[in-house]
């Protein structure tokens, strides 16, 4: 989860975020070099005699700041394309799970055996207990099994929500009428954190979202002891 | 169903914390849960990472330390180099920062590639390991199969 102050992604716990990260790094290092080159432009523009009163034309420079912008732009295509249709790859989901979005609320929908939904409220600040998140807990998590493909299908029962977490490089509008999928997959146990990104009214920042993956021998047992 | 949902979503099984550092509770002497009035949040990193231009984290980030000081070095080749050359100040600062970028540009992607490369093979690598410790002595054992094919 996140950590005050905290500017950059949180760290990735699936194979998508990871490529994700890669390709933030990618594309900030060619900001980085823009940065500079463009300071260094500005630097230069503080000495200057001011000679070139009528220049007419500069075909070299005209080339070369339209062929160099394809090229930066080529540079980073490439790679966000190529995260986009990985993240699209069909990868045989072993659960599906559903989620709608409510004003104030998530609600969780495990339908493929057995009929199991609840509610997830977050846990209002004067009822935390010691060392809980404020404006991040929540009374259910949704409970899934790690290192396995899952099918999240996301809508809205009322206006439209988002749900996102971070750290598995997730969010998927929520929108009445309509079905969005997403597919979930964690390298590792954890609890995970996240919230309503799409506005939603006046409780908008206080419906978090918390996932909590957890190995598929005790997800059985969670899954049996609810139903 | 949803009231009994959320007295039973409270005892959910082995929760671990996501972040280290980050569990509510830690045993005190004896074992025992020691009762914390507040737990430690996650809090940013005592030491703040080095950012080149404030964007750029080149202590986190693979290969970027790498790229930034060889290009660096070009560039000061570069600009040297064409001074020595021509004599000329203002050229030679451009051919410096020129070089300064193209060869960032050019040892990080080629770092990039490698990286991934590595990245890739560890996959590969963590799962043959995986499948080989789930499908020994089955008969989905990948090595049983190498062998039936060869023999």
């Amino acid at each position: 989860m996140a950590y005050p102050f905290q500017l950059g992604l949180q760290d990735a716990s699936s194979p998508i975020m990871e490529e994700l990260m890669n390709f933030h790094d990618h594309t900030l290092m060619i900001v980085f070099l823009i940065s500079s080159l463009v300071l260094y432009l500005i630097s230069l523009m503080l000495t200057t005699k001011l000679i070139h009163t009528s220049t007419m034309d500069a075909q070299e420079v005209e080339t070369i700041w339209t062929i160099l912008p394809a090229i930066i732009l080529i540079l980073i295509a490439l790679p966000s394309l190529r995260i986009l249709y990985m993240m699209d790859e069909i990868n045989n989901p072993v659960l599906t799970v559903k989620t709608m979005g409510h004003q104030w609320y998530w609600s969780y929908e495990y339908t493929d055996y057995e009929d199991l939904c609840f509610d997830s409220y977050m846990i209002p600040t004067n009822e935390l207990k010691p060392g809980e998140l404020r404006l991040l807990e929540v009374d259910n998590r949704i409970i899934l099994p790690m290192e396995l493909p899952i099918r999240m299908l996301i809508s809205s029962e009322d206006v439209l929500h988002s749900w996102a977490i971070p750290s598995l490089g997730l969010k998927t509008d929520a929108i009445p009428g309509r079905l969005n999928q997403a597919t979930i997959s964690s390298n590792r146990p954890g609890v995970f954190y996240g919230q309503c990104s799409e506005i939603c009214g006046s409780n908008h920042s206080f419906m978090p979202i918390v996932l909590e993956m957890i190995p598929l021998k005790f997800f059985e047992n969670w899954s049996t002891s609810m139903t | 169903m949803a009231a009994a949902a959320r007295e039973g979503g409270g005892a959910s099984a082995a929760s671990v914390a996501g972040r280290a550092g980050a569990g509510p509770g830690r045993a005190g002497p004896g074992g025992r849960l020691a009762p914390m009035a507040a737990a430690p949040e996650p809090h940013e990193p005592e030491k703040k990472p080095f950012k080149l231009l404030g964007i750029l984290d080149v202590e986190n980030i693979p290969c970027a330390r790498e790229s930034v000081l060889y290009g660096s070095l070009g560039s000061v080749v570069a600009g040297l180099g064409h001074f020595l050359v021509t004599s000329r100040i203002r050229r030679s600062c451009d051919v410096g920062v020129g070089g300064f970028i193209l060869v960032t540009l050019g040892c990080w992607c080629h770092c990039r590639y490698n990286f991934a490369k590595q990245r890739i093979q560890e996959r590969i690598a963590r799962e043959g390991i995986k499948n080989k410790i789930l499908y020994e002595s089955t008969h989905l054992d990948p090595e049983r199969k190498i062998k039936s094919n060869s023999s």
